[in-house]
């Protein structure tokens, strides 16, 4: 029983967290805000070339083989910078490819994906706020050259910047997966403006867009089940995501409680603050249980795998929610201002607490799960 | 990082569940005396004084071994140990701080309950400020003579013996001049006044000592050094109720969904009720997130780490999640949450488990923990100052000092 890092996970974390120092300053975060593509070219490549978007895939496509743990690592603090891009989304994607794809779309994507040279994306929500597999409604009927889907996918993440996209889709088989050309035909994006400006979704409209036989990832009808199994690996990266966002507005939090003085005395020294900041840290700690648990859970295959997961976003997307409200509290009016860093990390966090499935998504997931 | 039980712990547990399927009492053991019985047989067992060492009659096991046997204990049902606090705190602070004689004469004994303990350290107006205690010991020559009165002392009416936290020097500062005392209970000197809890039973008490005496030899370390004693008092057994307790909430939380199934509003039962699944749902999380927890102290503990201040977050951690694990209860159970049943007298409780009995019972105990020990006030003053490394509060006292 070992709860803490190895030597080579506390390797990667201090690397990326160095990285991201240098290459994701908060100006760095706010120049591609308002980039209109979102996130840097040379950034991504040099993310390959640390073998970061190969992490978790097989050796054979360039990849490191490595689990859930080093992922949530890498996307703490990713979270932490609040850095913008397809990453999360695109190993989610590559693991869909990895688990259902065959080998020639293995061969097709994955080397791509781990050099950086390709990225893709999972449109798994309908216009329907459902995360359940069950609930989607776009369809693809069969045709003479293979399949026409049809449906409106929403808050898809990075599609704009995704060489591939993941459709699931009913079929009479049942659901399937699809892999689809953003530029195939009736096919069109549609951009939303976010809060949180490095979260890039858009909706996706699928009007008869053609796929050949060839782009059903898997056998046709058994999505279903794996979709259950990314949406539970998703809510671990979010919430992983989520908890590197918490613990850098809890620092800032802290950090400005010391130097921040009122009534001659540093606002920390109040226990009205003090005991917020105690607050903070212990939610922090107990998300950091939590996610490395949860993300444990998935690469060992234990038995309560889902349940972990669930479990993990459902806290830390509360836990996240209240950290980051607490510490534009701590701020004052400073924490209100768009100058101040303090809101980057703030709307990452809000950002994920709505994605694969929210709080109230997994509670009832987990009431499913020991309640039955 | 790997959170899979190494192979020797799984033996020791599977060796724990047959010992306790053959040995648990079947019908409750109530009175003190069947408590002290079914104690002593777990203490032979090995199961008590688990990580005391060899030399003083404990078994030098592993952290984790005393949580696993905790675990199977409340996976089992079985009664706790008694004595928890001698043998969680008392016991400790003697193998630390007592002379070769006090080693001898006490330690044993504590182990296997044939003495039991309390802690005399609360007073009327000294509590969560616990330095600035009255009580006084003067020096006689070959012993001490004891006036004041403590409050909220945890088995004071079956205690033989107490730590007690007395002032010696009433002209020093207030954190040098306390010493700390083996209190005999059982003399004239000594009355204990049972108090009635909220939730109806009499475990703590009143403790007057009116020229009580402590003799000299039971003076434990030097004196006035009483204040650094008894904060190392604070730090030992950490860890050990960590998977027990999480088993029990388990437990509660079965018969909850049980009773969720059976009871019925709006013509179906609470079960499908979607706010009613929410608050279970919020339940469970929070309650697999005190396993996730209590999985990384044990692990860090089981290297020998010392979580040091750290150790208040975990402490507030479950204080607080216990409240609103039982408050959520009651609010999903209704009137049938508020059920209390007649019981027996018990005459000595582990804080740590609780008071055994019904939902209503549980809701109220949970008020217990974020006060004793140091209130959740006084932790988040802690984590604040130690673990956060923010100023200090200003006070009255600190500005006297
Ligand atoms: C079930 C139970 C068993 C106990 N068993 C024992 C025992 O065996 N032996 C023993 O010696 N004692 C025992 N105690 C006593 C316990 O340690 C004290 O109750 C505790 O230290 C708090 O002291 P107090 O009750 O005087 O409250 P106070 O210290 O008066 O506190 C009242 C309120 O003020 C808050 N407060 C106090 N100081 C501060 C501060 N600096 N900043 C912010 N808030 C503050 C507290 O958090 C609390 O909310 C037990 C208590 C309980 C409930």
């Amino acid at each position: 029983m070992d709860f803490a890092f190895s030597p080579d996970q506390q390797l990667l974390k201090n690397s990326a967290r160095a990285f991201l120092d240098e290459h994701m300053t908060p100006a760095a975060v706010r120049l591609l805000w308002d980039d209109p593509r979102g996130e840097s070219e040379a950034t991504w490549k040099e993310m390959a070339q640390l073998g970061w978007l190969g992490l978790s895939l097989p050796e054979a496509y360039g990849g490191s083989a490595l689990g859930m743990v080093e992922s949530a690592i890498l996307l703490e603090e990713m979270g932490r910078a609040a850095c913008p891009g397809p990453y999360f989304p695109t190993v989610l994607a590559a693991r869909a490819i990895e688990e259902a794809g065959s080998d020639a779309q293995k061969k097709r994507w994955l080397s791509p994906i781990a050099t950086g040279d390709a990225r893709a994306t999972i449109a798994f929500l309908d216009a329907d706020l459902d995360w359940r597999p069950d609930a989607i409604q776009t369809r693809a009927e069969t045709t003479a050259g293979g399949w026409a889907l049809s449906g409106r996918k929403q808050f898809v993440p990075w599609a704009h910047v995704a060489s591939v996209l993941l459709v699931p889709a009913k079929t009479p088989d049942g659901l399937t997966l699809f892999l689809v050309d953003p530029g195939a035909a009736g096919l069109t994006l549609e951009p939303a403006q976010m809060m949180d400006p490095a979260t890039r979704l858009a909706s996706v409209t699928l009007e008869g867009t053609p796929v050949t036989g060839a782009a059903v990832l898997g056998k046709p009808g058994q999505a279903g089940p794996l979709l259950k199994a990314l949406l539970s690996r998703g809510a671990v990266g979010a919430a992983a995501e989520m908890l590197g966002a918490a613990r850098r507005c809890l620092d800032m939090a802290v950090g400005y409680a010391k130097v921040r003085e009122q009534f001659g005395q540093p606002i920390g020294s109040f226990q009205a603050i003090r005991h917020k900041c105690a607050e903070m840290l212990l939610e922090v700690e107990n998300s950091h249980a939590a996610v490395y648990y949860a993300a444990w859970a998935l690469d060992a295959k234990a038995e309560d795998h889902d349940l972990a997961a669930s479990v993990a976003k459902a806290y830390v997307g509360d836990a996240a929610r209240r950290v980051c409200g607490e510490a534009i509290q701590v701020h004052g009016g400073i924490g209100f201002t768009w100058e101040y860093d303090l809101h980057l990390y703030v709307k990452r966090a809000k950002a994920l607490e709505a994605m694969y499935g929210d709080a109230d998504y997994h509670r009832e997931l987990i009431v499913r799960r020991v309640a039955a | 990082m790997d959170l899979t039980y190494s192979p020797e712990d799984r033996a020791f547990r599977e060796k724990t569940r047959r010992w306790l399927d053959v040995n648990v009492p079947k019908d409750d053991a109530k009175t003190l005396d069947e408590r002290k019985a079914w104690h002593r047989r777990l203490y032979e067992a090995g199961y008590v004084g688990m990580l005391w060492p060899k030399a003083y009659g404990g078994w030098e096991a592993t952290p984790m071994q005393q949580a696993i046997v905790q675990d199977e204990m409340a996976r089992a049902g079985a009664p706790p140990a008694i004595n928890g606090l001698g043998i969680g705190f008392i016991g400790p602070t003697i193998i630390v701080h007592g002379t070769d004689w006090q080693k001898q004469r006490y330690l044993k004994t504590m182990l296997t309950a044939e003495e039991i303990w309390c802690q005399l350290y609360s007073e009327p107006n000294a509590g969560s400020d616990l330095a600035s205690l009255t009580t006084r010991a003067d020096d006689q020559g070959d012993h001490f003579r004891v006036n004041g009165q403590k409050i909220w002392t945890s088995s004071g009416p079956i205690a033989d013996w107490g730590l007690l936290l007395a002032r010696t020097d009433s002209k020093a500062p207030k954190h040098k001049g306390i010493s700390c005392f083996l209190l005999n209970m059982r003399q004239p000197g000594v009355e204990v006044r049972p108090l009635k809890q909220i939730t109806g039973s009499s475990l703590f008490s009143e403790v007057f000592m009116t020229d009580a005496r402590a003799e000299t030899r039971d003076l434990v370390g030097s004196l006035n050094q009483g204040w650094a004693i008894a904060q190392t008092t604070l730090g030992y057994e950490r860890g050990a109720n960590s998977l027990g307790r999480v088993t029990r909430y388990a437990i509660a939380f079965s018969q909850l969904v049980r009773a969720t199934k059976e009871l019925r509003r709006g013509g179906r039962p609470l079960l499908e009720d979607p706010v009613v699944r929410a608050k279970l749902g919020k339940i469970y999380a929070e309650l697999e997130v005190q396993r996730y927890a209590a999985l990384r102290v044990l692990s860090s503990l089981q290297k020998g780490e010392s979580p040091g201040p750290a150790s208040s977050i975990t402490k507030l951690s479950y204080t607080e999640f216990e409240k609103r694990y039982f408050e959520l209860a009651l609010e999903i159970l209704g009137p049938w949450g508020q059920l209390i049943a007649a019981r027996d007298e018990f005459e000595e409780v582990d804080t740590s488990s609780g008071e055994p009995g019904t939902w209503a019972t549980a809701f109220l105990w949970s008020r217990a923990g974020t006060i004793y020990s140091g209130s959740s006030e006084i932790q988040k003053n802690i984590i604040g100052e130690r673990v956060l490394g923010l100023p200090k509060e200003v006070r009255a006292d600190r500005l006297k000092a």
